[in-house]
């Protein structure tokens, strides 16, 4: 199977504007996705996954070596790769219907047509009935949700999600797990998933959601392992297993040291 | 899975009915706040005597009633010809050297220290000059409003764009978006509050500096007027005009505050003021 | 683009401006001198080395930021208690709070008229207009800097058993003390302009002499219909800019002095 997202040997070196600066958030990192999977990185704070994340959606261009879709060089954003921000990025002047009919209406969708496809992702996600409100108006939830379906709604052949259940608190945050499981397809047919690429800080969620997890060292961001997840499909049915907690474990072990570090060094 | 509609606070349609309750009850203390202060002039008319100096408040309804009959109308029509022209060019100007400060870094790198300088000079120390330059006429407060009005609506108009979110244009590109449609439905919408902030500033300095530009250097309008009447020492007439300079200012920034809240009605933030 | 270069770039171009401007005046036979009937930059230097040199400069800065001064006082002692009151007592912030805000959208020029009459043409009809414009943002401050007092300061002093007299000084100050201070600045640098403002007006439509100390409003006028020099009146816009960033810059160091652990 050709890989849906592919990195090879990806460089990315920021200079800063002020001061000339130079920092290397990653080095040398080489992974591919394959087109039904889902993969989670993981790493200390600073590790560059968010950077990682920002070349895979064609927001910034790699300093060296390149990121590929489908084997052709990502250049810049596109709809088929669908990016979930942490804060959601929702339009605050536009109503839920208007951020999730956003996508088919830049791409010259008509009013009808537009709304029908919006209305549909909002019942998938469970915001029907909130229609008209705007985003100021909804719990982190629920504006997780919308961002899901406005997402969706672009039907992107690869999700790109960068920490997008960091906002919310830890209850909702498993039942969101849950949820987004369920949309991606986890107890369904693997041929009807859509590739993911998940950032977190939380191992266990990378452990509970993945097929295989990326483990990143910071300074500079290269790959210490990419840690294979046999756990069982569907998995929204298990949480807390053993065998689920020995990954986390091993993971852990892995950045641990690093984390630590990255308290004392990383400034707001 | 469905999610239940816990959102819709707890006696929606009461709160409506205390909304009405309250505007009206503060209504009515302004009423009387407005006779208060109504007691206390007449106290004071009646103190100092002269009716010159200081004219007992129903002289002063009287005269301004007579006024609507006589020069009112008129200098009311001048004083708004002078702010709608000299406002609208003034505005326009403002925002479309924002427009081009925020696209071209050059233009800002000049427009930009060039506000800065100018801006603490004033539009009134330009009085002088632009008597000089036009002489006694209209002239004199149209240019002024112009150049009031260009300083708040760039500043915060520039900063409007600055500030957009590059979150929300990166959302607008993933999504699809052509750079035209980003420009105009990701950063137009987001950077109106602003925009709209930076024209109600540019409103209360362009009324200012109308005031201070018919005063000194016009041959119509209320400012003018003021004089006019101070030198037939009809001070309840000056009061008339003084009053209703007032009432109009207060009247046009109230048309603009009730816009500003209309087109911020999505966002919880407020924009910028001065200073 | 860097940052170095950006702030090389206006430099360029307004030393270019200035010296095209200059050489534009030359060219077209008109001289430096006080007859010019555009302003150059040599003719503003020149203005300014004379007024400066027999004091006409100096005296009308000394007249106008006394004025200034004055009516910032007069209005700090008026605005600052009144609203502090109102703050504390809603009721009478609900009262009174419309007349002030209709009281406030008066442009304060417009009582010039006024003012004269009652005040004479001694230059205390300025005071007037200076002290009105300087009061209303001290009043509408300390509203907001009573509101801000926080409950839970004023308990917290009590709970450690201070008395009432070291609550108001330490909790009740300190904590309206920063709105205040954002007032003062405002307040000054409305009263600046409006004290041009009103000595213009009096200097233009006051016909009979004797109006007291000459201000800067003042001296621009008569040399706008006296001496007709142009360049002279660039040099009075400069000056009258330069004061005012110069109060503007005195102010906010004045606030981060006195209020250090105020964020910006």
């Amino acid at each position: 199977m050709n890989p849906k997202i592919e990195a090879r040997s990806l460089s990315k070196t920021y200079v800063s504007a002020r001061t000339g600066d130079k920092v290397e958030a990653l080095r040398d990192v080489s992974f591919s996705v394959l087109p039904h999977e889902f993969v989670s990185i993981v790493g200390p704070s600073g590790c560059g996954k968010s950077t990682l994340l920002a070349l895979a959606a064609g927001f910034a261009l790699p300093t060296s070596g390149e990121v590929l879709a489908d084997g052709v060089t990502i250049t810049g954003p596109d709809p088929r790769r669908g990016v979930m921000f942490q804060d959601y990025a929702l339009f605050p002047w536009r109503t839920v219907l208007g951020n999730v009919e956003f996508g088919p209406f830049a791409r010259g969708a008509g009013v009808e047509e537009r709304q029908a496809i919006a209305r549909r992702y909002i019942a998938m996600v469970g915001l029907d009935g909130f229609e008209q409100r705007y985003p100021h108006e909804l719990s982190g939830g629920m504006r997780q949700r919308c961002a899901l379906a406005r997402l969706l709604a672009n039907e992107p052949e690869v999700l790109l999600m960068d920490e997008p259940l960091a906002a919310v608190d830890l209850q909702t945050r498993n039942i969101l797990q849950d949820e987004l499981l369920r949309l991606w397809g986890d107890d369904g047919e693997p041929a009807q998933r859509r590739a993911v690429l998940f950032v977190t800080h939380g191992i266990d969620e990378a452990v509970h959601l993945s097929d295989r997890v990326i483990v990143l060292g910071r300074r500079p961001g290269m790959i210490k392992e990419i840690v294979a997840i046999d756990l069982p499909r569907p998995r929204r049915a298990v949480r807390n297993s053993a065998a689920a907690g020995a990954h986390v474990e091993h993971i852990w072990s892995l950045i641990r040291d690093e984390a630590a570090r990255a308290i004392v060094e990383e400034t707001v | 899975m469905k999610v239940r509609a816990a959102s819709l606070p707890a006696g929606h349609i009461d709160r409506k009915g205390k909304a009405i309750r309250w505007s009206l009850f503060r209504r009515l203390e302004f009423l009387f706040a407005l006779a208060a202060v109504g007691a206390i002039w007449q106290l004071v008319s009646v103190a100092v005597g002269n009716k010159t100096l200081v004219p007992p408040p129903l002289l002063v309804i009287e005269a301004w009633l007579g006024l609507w009959r006589s020069d009112l109308p008129t200098d009311i029509l001048a004083s708004l010809v002078h702010l709608g022209i000299g406002y609208t060019l003034g505005t326009l100007t403002g925002l479309v050297l924002a427009i081009l400060a925020a696209r071209f870094i050059v233009v800002e790198a000049i427009v930009d220290p060039l506000v800065e300088v100018l801006r603490p000079i004033g539009a009134i120390a330009w009085i002088p000059l632009a008597i000089l330059m036009f002489g006694i006429s209209r002239s004199v407060p149209i240019f002024l409003i112009f150049y009031a009005s260009i300083f708040p609506i760039f500043i915060n108009t520039l900063a409007g764009v600055k500030q957009v979110d590059q979150q929300l244009v990166r959302a607008g590109q993933m999504l699809g978006a052509s750079p035209r449609i980003v420009v105009m439905h990701v950063v137009v919408p987001a950077a109106l509050p602003f925009v709209i902030a930076g024209a109600r500033l540019s409103l209360g300095v362009a009324w200012m500096a109308m005031v201070a530009a018919e005063l000194t250097g016009a041959d119509s309008g209320l400012g003018w007027r003021l004089f006019w009447y101070q030198e037939f020492f009809a001070m309840d007439k000056v009061m008339a005009v003084i009053l209703t300079i007032g009432v109009l200012g207060y009247v046009f920034d109230t048309l603009l505050r009730r816009l500003q809240a209309r087109i911020t009605r999505w966002s919880p933030e407020s924009a910028l003021s001065d200073p | 683009m860097t940052d170095a270069q950006r702030r090389w770039i206006p430099l360029l171009f307004f030393g270019s401006v200035v010296l095209a401007w200059e050489a534009a005046v030359r060219a077209s036979g008109q001289s430096a001198l006080a007859s010019a009937v555009v302003p150059s930059p040599a003719g503003v230097a020149i203005a300014a080395a004379r007024t400066i040199s027999d004091g006409t400069l100096a005296a009308a800065t000394a007249g106008s930021l006394f004025r200034v001064l004055l009516g910032f006082t007069i209005g700090a002692v008026l605005g600052i208690p009144l609203g502090l009151l109102m703050g504390f007592v809603q009721p009478l912030n609900r009262a009174f709070g419309p007349i002030v805000d209709s009281l406030r959208s008066i442009a304060p020029i417009a009582w010039i008229p006024m003012a004269l009459l009652w005040l004479g043409i001694r230059g205390n009809a300025a005071v007037f207009i200076v002290t009105y414009a300087a009061f209303f943002p001290f009043v509408v401050n300390a509203v907001q800097g009573a509101r801000l007092i926080d409950r839970n300061l004023v308990n917290a002093a009590r709970a450690l058993g201070a008395r009432p007299a070291l609550i108001v000084r330490s909790v009740i100050l300190p904590s309206a003390l920063p709105a205040i201070l954002t007032g003062a600045r405002i307040s000054m640098a409305f009263a600046w302009g409006s004290i041009i403002a009103a000595e213009l007006a009096m200097g233009i439509k006051v016909t009979s002499g004797g109006s007291g100390a000459v201000g800067l409003g003042q001296l621009m006028v008569s040399t706008l219909y006296i001496r007709r020099d142009v360049n002279a009146l660039v040099l009075y816009m400069v000056v009258i800019g330069v004061i005012a960033l110069i109060i503007d810059f005195g102010m906010r160091r004045l606030q981060r002095t006195l209020t250090p652990w105020r964020q910006p």
